[in-house]
């Protein structure tokens, strides 16, 4: 079942790819829907293990526990809407841009699984051709500044990353690169090597995290992807720095961490306040999302930073969250394209009168993503920054101020979209709008009433992150003062 | 002394089959003028002597040993850098098929000079002392130079040959004195007894020595600051012999390098492995941003060769410490035959009849929707060559910056990936102009032998990458070159 979640979008990719006709739509979302069927059955699953360089202790060894599933499930959900979305509205090599999408999927799912540290980066790499590719294929007219921008971006971050990963087995004398051989050998390294290894990583996954200043590529991308919002909730999917730090870096380099701490959390908390206020003042659809967006990740990064077992846990599930919140977003956003060929939010307004159900819609989606309570983010965030805050105080409350400004640009968007003057009215949903925005309401009310399911698993490899393989249960009178998560969900 | 017992023909098989062959070829198509045998006769020689390594020693590990008191080395590196050098002219012969004829190449000694270029390759990747290195060199580089300057009636071309024949002329010279000079120090030209006075104590009659053949070897796989003809000639030489010189020429000098590093020296002479160090770090550089700067895929190319120098350099440097070094550089000159070769034959083909202008980048746009085969074919090519995973450029890349890291030269490894990020840049403008941007380009359909070596260089491109373990089962343990017992 673990290699199903991998091998079906990538079989069904490359299927929807060869099929002719208006039968390669159905046949990609019918292989998004059996991926997500079979991302339900993951936690039950066994892990897997194939050879690949056995000399030097590489293998695909996928293990489907704890956050990874949650991970792989969100993504697996919010890709059924979005093949839907791609299959109805690319119109030209509409086979390529599903086959993209699924391919891209299937490497994301390898990635979330990966338990060994080499075959995780193939998989990070290996995302990178298709998201390119859908950017580079199906962009707007300045795209190719935006792919080289984004290509030269990721690339510098990762090749560094694989230096570190070379050197964290090579140092650590690891018989392999399982996580579980790695983990032990690396956390005795000496303080000031973990530094320099933990920056390897952290060149790669804080560009796709990504956080201040390195974020620059990311407005880039989603400003010239394909109106369809489709390709940007493949991107949304693919920022996937948060889960390298969660899974990888700082487990594997505790003491690198610590050393890195104080400025990444303060990235970190910039990011969170400095993509909310901008998004407050942008003009255009997906330019105000893509720093909304941005905020988001800072508040990840704030969880991470924290370096707490609360804040992690509280970081993986925004991070999961967002996957439906933001894509959502990027989805009504390319119906709002549809409707008047521009994203420019001075040509929408009070377009609730004509169509009463898409606003209802988006006003939903829109207090998911600024973390209302009850709805999806709002479990995630609350964990992150209560996490940050026993880092510091000051930067817990500056990551905190863009909640607020996220309730101005929330609300602000809301007004400017559907309420005031009608400019020009328009038509409501659609059948198969309506059947494009279920599983995304569904899994934001998921998230948002039953977070305990996902903050168990998740909560498993928090612990591992902040405490080592070895010891699964907090024996430390220190640790021990942190609440369980169950009665922090308790007290909400 | 040679006792009779060691003149023993058998291990010498490939390399007498491709003599034999080059004399075949040469007699027949002298006497029936244009009969085209070459190109068929070259191939099945060339298949022979892939298959007389394979029947001798594919089987069951080989043990080191060696022929002619040790002068003709036969252990696991030396029999797979042969097999490559192999590998490399088969898909030089194979892609050039039509090119060759239409451009007019296939006079009767092209081929020839092919096999006997690629028998010198054979000697150098076996020699076990300097003097038949030598040879071997002499016999690759004096067909390369006639080879290089293949079409008189185009200038570049004769350019290319000479300036490859005067710098080769002068970079051989450089390497002889290294040799005689190290000769004088030791009292012997054998690597094992080279390495036996070495380590008993390196004046420095020594280090000069080395120094001059770090200098001379650096010329013939192009290490930067003696790349400068690399571009030039890799330009202006015809596009299959520039296939062949960047995938035969190069294995066999990195195979000769090899073995000189790590047994020959052997770590007693630690200065020059500084030096050596400081070179690649250079060829990184220089080769990375070389390619970034090129409007021409040929070009392009060409540079992207000398960056290779550099990642292969990286295994070179770590050869007389690390273990794992010397897997590392067959395993990379295995991927980098089939992907560069390969991009080499494509790129011979889009460029279709003008050698002048042919190769500019334009010339690829509009090819993934006209050509998706061999745009596709392309695509991984030119991935690969950037590293990205799961092909066999990414294996290679990660065995050679593991080699280095191991020998604890982190420096060079963070160089070598921050000119990986440059390289890919430049590999992914053919990719971009490839798929996202319409053209007029026509390219006409690929002939059989010339599909053939572009399916094969892209299955060994995917298979090396995503099996990396069905080779490297077969290689791995062979590093680091063991001294081999030396009786006089």
């Amino acid at each position: 079942m673990t290699l199903a979640a991998l091998l079906i979008p990538l079989v069904g990719g490359v299927l929807a790819w060869a099929t002719p006709g208006r039968a390669r739509g159905a046949v990609a979302v019918l292989a998004a829907v059996a991926a997500f069927v079979a991302a339900l059955f993951l936690p039950t699953a066994a892990p897997v293990d194939v050879a690949w360089l056995p000399a030097f202790g590489a293998g695909l060894r996928l293990d489907p526990s704890g956050a990874s599933s949650v991970l792989v499930l969100a993504a697996a959900l919010a890709m059924i809407p979005t093949v839907l979305t791609a299959a109805v509205r690319v119109r030209e090599r509409t086979g390529t841009f599903l086959g993209l999408l699924l391919i891209m999927q299937a490497m994301l799912a390898g990635l979330f699984l990966a338990s060994d540290l080499l075959a995780f980066y193939v998989f990070w790499e290996a995302a990178l051709i298709p998201s390119l590719v859908l950017l580079g294929v199906f962009g707007g007219e300045r795209r190719r500044g935006a792919v080289t921008k984004y290509l030269i971006y990721a690339v510098s971050g990762s090749f560094l990353m694989l230096v570190s990963i070379i050197a964290v087995r090579v140092l650590s004398g690891a018989e392999s690169f399982a996580f579980h051989e790695l983990a032990p050998a690396a956390r005795e390294l000496d303080a000031v090597t973990q530094g320099w290894l933990f920056a390897g990583f952290a060149a790669a996954f804080v560009v796709k995290l990504p956080l201040f200043p390195l974020h620059s590529w990311l407005i880039d991308f989603h400003r010239e992807n394909h109106p369809s919002g489709a390709a940007d909730v493949a991107g949304t999917l693919y920022k996937v720095g948060g889960f390298g730090f969660f899974a990888w870096a700082i487990p594997l380099l505790p003491d690198g961490a610590l050393v890195l701490q104080p400025y990444l959390l303060t990235a970190a908390a910039v990011t969170a306040l400095w993509g909310a206020l901008a998004a407050t003042r942008q003009e255009d659809l997906k330019s105000l999302l893509a720093y909304a967006s941005l905020s988001h990740m800072g508040l990840i990064g704030v969880g991470l930073f924290s370096l707490t077992e609360i804040g992690l846990a509280g970081a993986m599930l925004l991070l999961a969250a967002q996957m439906l919140s933001t894509g959502g977003m990027f989805l009504l956003s390319g119906m709002m394209h549809a409707r008047r060929g521009s994203f420019a939010l001075d040509r929408f307004g009070g377009l609730a009168r004509s169509a009463p159900a898409l606003a209802a819609v988006s006003l939903f989606v829109i207090f998911a993503a600024i973390g209302v309570p009850g709805l999806s983010n709002f479990p995630g965030e609350f964990l992150a920054l209560l996490g940050a805050a026993q880092a510091s105080v000051f930067l817990a409350a500056v990551a905190l101020a863009s909640v607020i400004a996220a309730g101005v640009y929330g609300v602000n968007l809301y007004q400017r979209l559907y309420q005031g003057r009608q400019v020009e009215g328009t038509h409501d949903l659609r059948a198969v709008e309506v059947a494009i925005l279920a599983p995304i309401v569904a899994g934001v009310l998921w998230f948002g009433l039953a977070p305990a399911n996902a903050a168990d698993r998740i909560d498993d490899g928090a612990r591992v992150a902040v405490h080592g393989p070895d010891r699964p249960v907090p024996a430390e009178g220190g640790a021990a003062s942190e609440p369980p998560l169950a009665t922090a969900g308790g007290e909400r | 002394m040679i006792a009779p017992a060691d003149i023993v023909l058998t291990p010498l098989l490939p390399f007498l089959i491709l003599l034999v062959a080059a004399s075949a070829a040469l007699l027949i198509d002298v006497v029936q003028h244009r009969a085209q045998t070459g190109g068929p006769l070259a191939l099945v020689g060339l298949t022979f002597a892939a298959v007389s390594y394979l029947v001798q020693f594919g089987g069951a590990r080989t043990e080191p040993t060696a022929v002619f008191g040790l002068h003709w080395v036969v252990d696991v590196p030396a029999v797979a850098l042969g097999l490559i050098v192999l590998f490399g002219a088969i898909l030089s012969v194979l892609g050039g098929w039509t090119r060759v004829r239409r451009d007019d190449l296939d006079r009767p000694e092209y081929h020839p000079l092919l096999l006997l270029a690629t028998a010198g390759g054979l000697v150098m990747v076996h020699a076990g002392d300097f003097v038949i290195l030598l040879l071997g060199l002499e016999i690759l580089s004096l067909s390369v130079y006639a080879l290089a300057a293949w079409r008189p009636d185009r200038r570049p071309s004769q350019e290319a040959g000479m300036k490859y024949f005067l710098l080769g002329a002068f970079a051989s010279a450089i390497l002889v004195y290294g040799i005689a000079l190290t000769y004088g120090a030791t009292g012997t030209f054998d690597y094992g007894g080279v390495a036996q006075a070495l380590l008993a104590g390196a004046g420095p009659l020594a280090l000069a020595g080395g120094a001059l053949i770090v200098v001379g070897l650096g010329f013939k796989v192009a290490f930067a600051p003696f790349h400068q003809w690399a571009p030039d000639v890799y330009t202006g030489a015809p596009t299959p012999v520039t296939t062949f010189m960047s995938v035969v020429v190069k294995a066999a000098a990195f195979g000769a390098l090899l073995r000189i590093v790590a047994t020959a020296w052997s770590g007693a002479l630690p200065e020059l492995e500084v030096a050596l160090a400081v070179l690649v770090g250079a060829t990184l550089l220089v080769g990375n941003f070389g390619a970034l700067l090129q409007s021409g895929v040929k070009r392009l190319l060409a540079y992207s060769a000398v960056a290779h120098a550099g990642y292969l350099g990286l295994a070179v440097v770590a050869a007389a410490h690390g273990a794992f070094a010397t897997e590392a550089l067959i395993w990379y000159l295995a991927a980098y035959a089939a992907m560069n070769a390969g991009a080499f034959v494509v790129t011979m083909h889009v460029m279709g009849d003008d050698p002048d202008r042919g190769d500019r980048i334009e010339a690829f746009e509009g090819l993934g929707a006209r050509r998706p085969g061999v745009a596709a074919a392309m695509t991984l090519f030119l991935l690969s060559l950037g590293g990205i995973p799961p092909l066999a450029g990414f294996v290679g890349k990660f065995l050679a910056i593991q080699a280095a890291v191991r020998v604890d030269h982190v420096a060079l490894a963070v160089v070598a990936v921050l000119g990986a990020v440059v390289g890919l840049v430049a590999y992914l403008r053919p990719v971009f102009a490839i798929w996202f941007r319409d053209g007029r380009s026509s390219v006409p359909a690929l002939a059989g032998p010339v599909r053939a070596a572009v399916v094969l260089a892209a299955v060994a491109t995917v298979v090396l990458g995503l099996a990396p373990d069905l080779a490297y089962r077969w290689i791995e343990g062979s590093g680091p070159l063991a001294l081999v017992p030396w009786t006089p």
